[in-house]
């Protein structure tokens, strides 16, 4: 709260750039500056209004020694046609400027060799297919290398915007669209949906990570679970990677579904009155028809998660683990997705 | 329908006002007197504007904490839907033109009634009709798509048809607005008095007819949009969802067809009455008439070729961005002449700060930082980061609650005593346009902060670094909340207890002020003869209580 008055200042004292958010792409400081230059041309013309009316109203005020005005035309074409000449002027500069920028902003560089992950928007989360052939639920890159990034939504639409990059492109179900750019500033970004999508809109949040190197990103790429990795160790991951935190928690807390912790071999009463036993029959119908069994008290919104034969029972085998702890949820598993 | 009742005969020269012109329930609800009508009108979406601010208070209670204080994530998306749908389709749109404009328009004409009084009546209980039925299905159907309905969500078999009735719903109050529309444009074409030709009339009556105009061409898309969205959901005929061969995009563009015209609905009635009260309260002739007029022909003409600007992340085509983006660029023009017109107005003028004046100074500011803030979502390099943001709240919040309710409020307080033969407290009214002021700044600069730093909208819970902008902003909303009350306490109280209004008590010269306040049941007992609607020349100040008197030959 106390922050807030001094980013004002800033915002206000020039030092623009201080408040807005890193500029984290190769647009960003392009983006910037016509920001800046509308912030204090709007500003002056404001405080021109605003000075303007106040001065007015001191100098031009009715009173008991004044009660008339004085005499002054009632039309000037040379006053009209200056203040539609100049600001008509000034408006088509601008849409120059945000043109040239704009351009950038949507057409790879010449002769780059764009790196292109497929992105897909669904309810509520993003995942991102690499080319290196690693889905994950995070945009990884490498600072430097220019980037395409291919968007679909599976339901409805979403808006991928990461405020450092000052980008910003809607997922359209049924169509693809496009969004380039080139990070230059290796470190750890939100990616935010913008447009609204229903119940947790909000809370579907991202990363992309904007590696230094390729070395750092060919590291990450061959991360994975190691070949001994037991089955529900592998559902845990798919767990985290399709997003299923965002509506089921598994420390027992109340979400928009229930939560997983729990769960396993449990009777859980449906909106239909009839109760089901969680198994992995369960499970399966639950993911392929969401629709078909909807445990009582909560909406029936849940999207089909179709898996892998081995993903369902690896799911199965890691909810069964949660079953089996059961009791407080373990430190830091809140954060967990 | 009972006109009987209404029609008592009427003296040659009568002395009782409309208000005490026939009585009892009846007498109000089949009423065909445009100034009974357009008070129903002003009740009625007052009545929507505390039903559309409640929602926005409870919201601005739930963004007090970042996790969300008050109600679901579910709860809020509903909240939300409400208080914009209300708000812009039960409140913004009618206001003006609807409540100020019927009680005004004929009596600037010196004319008895509009041109067609029983599509007036229809008009009133087509939107109360809508109004109703809009706001049920809202509620029960329990609609959370926003008030832009985007598809594929609001079309998904999970939503139900509760989306559609709203629409349908919407249409209703469409179809009202258009009726208005179609009487104000004849009224003002066929009844303008002897010596008021087009460039004689008051700029109100300019702001109006460019109004009507966007009213009867934009309406419609409405209505079609909502007979596709049915034949969508129930055919699936494949218009705008995906899984049946559809484009969720081609929706945007047929609702922003209507929507962003819709937003000059709004802005161009309230532009009328700060074109009135500047000149009346600077006692001087209106600077530009002509560039006033003609600017609101233009807003109406361009306002209807830029709705693209509000697709530019869509995926829609980029050559459409770039003519959009210029077409925005274009559209901003008039409204600059307007306003420097409005402040040229006052150079040398003899200024009075009575209410009306101080809620259009208010304006000025308010105006000059919503059209600014248009141009950053105009620009294509600037609207990127900043689309869907809460910059872009704080700037439609700017346009419509800052300029438009603002200059509603001020027509208010100005006509007030013309409509009700009472005079208000001026102390409290000025005290309210104060309070306004300082509460919406106060609750939408924060949101400009926020949006620059990348604050979605439509955010039922947000990243902690946001609190601060949010918490001031909810402050500000109830600072907002009490001017509005004191507004409308100090405009209530008057009822009872104020002054007994004279005919003229501003020194205004158009021909609503040279009748008895309030108007006779016909307004005037002979068509008056036109003088120039901003001629302040012989007008001079008997008393506070007898108001102006023209002398003539002066």
């Amino acid at each position: 709260m106390t922050e807030l008055p001094i980013r004002t200042l800033h915002l206000l004292a020039g030092a623009g750039p201080g408040y807005l958010p890193a500029q984290a792409s190769s647009v960003a400081a392009g983006v910037d500056r016509v920001f800046l230059f509308l912030f204090w041309g709007s500003a002056f013309f404001l405080a021109l209004i605003i000075l303007l009316t106040i001065v007015f109203v001191l100098r031009y005020r009715r009173r008991a020694t004044r009660l008339h005005p004085e005499p002054s035309p009632a039309h000037s074409t040379r006053l009209e046609l200056v203040w539609t000449v100049i600001p008509l002027v000034l408006v088509l500069a601008l849409f120059a400027m945000s043109t040239r920028t704009w351009i950038q902003m949507t057409s790879a560089d010449p002769g780059a060799d764009p790196v292109r992950v497929q992105v897909t928007g669904r309810k509520w989360s993003w995942w991102f297919d690499h080319p290196s052939g690693k889905g994950a639920n995070e945009l990884h890159v490498v600072a430097g290398r220019p980037v395409e990034l291919i968007l679909s939504a599976t339901d409805v639409i979403h808006s991928l915007y990461v405020p450092e990059f000052r980008l910003k492109q809607d997922a359209v179900p049924g169509r693809f669209t496009r969004l380039t750019f080139t990070p230059t500033v290796p470190g750890s970004y939100p990616i935010l949906c913008a447009e609204y999508c229903g119940t947790d809109h909000s809370r579907m949040l991202s990363t992309v990570v904007v590696h230094a190197d390729q070395a750092s990103f060919d590291a990450w790429s061959k991360e994975g679970l190691p070949a001994d990795a037991t089955l529900a160790e592998l559902g845990e991951q798919v767990f985290a990677e399709k997003g299923c935190a965002a509506c089921h928690s598994v420390d027992g807390t109340r979400s928009v579904g229930p939560s997983v912790r729990g769960l396993w071999k449990r009777h859980e009463k449906l909106a239909d009155g009839t109760t089901a036993l969680v198994d992995e029959e369960y499970l399966r119908e639950s993911l392929v028809k969401p629709g078909a069994k909807v445990v009582a008290g909560y909406p029936n919104i849940m999207p089909p998660m179709p898996l892998e034969e081995r993903e369902l029972k690896a799911v199965a085998a890691y909810l069964e683990t949660l079953a089996a702890e059961g009791g407080a949820p373990a430190k830091g598993e809140e954060t967990k997705r | 329908m009972s006109t009987a009742a209404v029609a008592v005969r009427a003296p040659a020269h009568e002395t009782e006002s409309y208000l005490e012109h026939g009585r009892g329930v009846r007498s109000w609800l089949f009423t065909l007197d445009h100034k009974r009508i357009g008070i129903m009108y002003l009740t009625a979406i007052s009545a929507c504007l505390l039903l559309g601010g409640v929602f926005a208070l409870v919201l601005r209670l739930h963004l007090w904490s970042p996790q969300g204080a008050l109600v679901s994530n579910d709860a809020y998306n509903k909240l939300f839907t409400l208080h914009g749908a209300v708000m812009i389709f039960l409140f913004i749109i009618p206001g003006i033109p609807a409540a100020l404009g019927n009680f005004v328009l004929p009596l600037q004409l010196g004319a008895k009634d509009l041109a067609f009084p029983r599509v007036n009546l229809l008009s009133f209980w087509l939107f109360v009709a809508g109004a109703i039925f809009f706001v049920v299905v809202l509620v029960v159907g329990g609609v959370d798509t926003g008030w832009t309905l985007y598809p594929p969500y609001s079309l998904e078999s999970a939503r139900g048809l509760g989306i559609l009735l709203a629409l349908s719903a919407v249409v209703l109050t469409g179809f009202s607005s258009i009726l208005t529309g179609v009487n104000f444009i004849a009224t003002i074409h066929r009844m303008r008095p002897p010596g008021m030709g087009w460039f004689d009339m008051p700029l109100f009556l300019w702001a109006l007819y460019a109004t009507g105009v966007i009213q009867i061409i934009s309406t419609p898309v409405l209505g079609i949009t909502a007979a596709m969205g049915f034949l969508e959901r129930i055919f699936h005929l494949g218009l705008f969802m995906p899984e049946y061969g559809g484009d969720p995009i081609l929706f945007q563009h047929f609702f922003w067809f209507y929507s962003h015209p819709a937003v000059y609905i709004m802005i161009l009635p309230a532009m009328g009455v700060v074109s009135e009260v500047v000149s009346v309260f600077s006692r001087k002739p209106i600077f530009g008439y002509r560039f006033i007029a003609v600017s609101s022909m233009a807003i109406a003409i361009i306002g209807f070729l830029v709705w693209g600007h509000h697709m530019f992340v869509s995926g829609q085509s980029r050559w459409a961005s770039l003519a959009f983006s210029f077409l925005t660029m274009l559209v901003s023009i008039p409204s600059a002449i307007k306003t420097f017109n409005w402040i040229a107005t006052m150079y040398k003028g003899a200024i009075v700060l009575k209410t009306p004046m101080v809620y259009v100074l208010t304006f000025f500011a308010i105006f000059g930082v919503g059209g600014l803030t248009g141009l950053f979502l105009g620009l294509l390099a600037t609207d990127v980061p900043l689309h869907d943001t809460y910059f872009v709240v704080a700037h439609f919040h700017f346009v419509m609650v800052g300029a438009v309710m603002i200059a509603f409020l001020a027509g208010l307080h100005y006509w007030w005593p013309k409509m009700t033969g009472r005079m208000y407290h001026e102390g409290v009214g000025v005290a309210s346009a104060w309070l306004v002021f300082l509460g919406f700044n106060l609750t939408f600069v924060p949101q400009f902060l926020a949006g620059v730093l990348g604050m979605p909208r439509r955010y039922a819970t947000y990243a902690p670094q946001f609190t601060g902008h949010n918490r001031l902003s909810t402050v500000g909303a109830f600072v907002l909340a009490l001017g509005l009350v004191v507004a409308l306490a100090g405009l209530l109280h008057s009822l009872r207890r104020g002054r007994r209004a004279p005919p003229n008590p501003w020194g205004a010269a158009s021909l609503e002020w040279t009748i008895a306040s309030p108007p006779t049941h016909h307004n005037f007992d002979e068509t008056p003869r036109a003088r120039g609607p901003y001629d302040y020349s012989g007008l001079h100040e008997v008393s506070e209580e007898a108001g102006w008197v023209r002398e003539e030959g002066r």
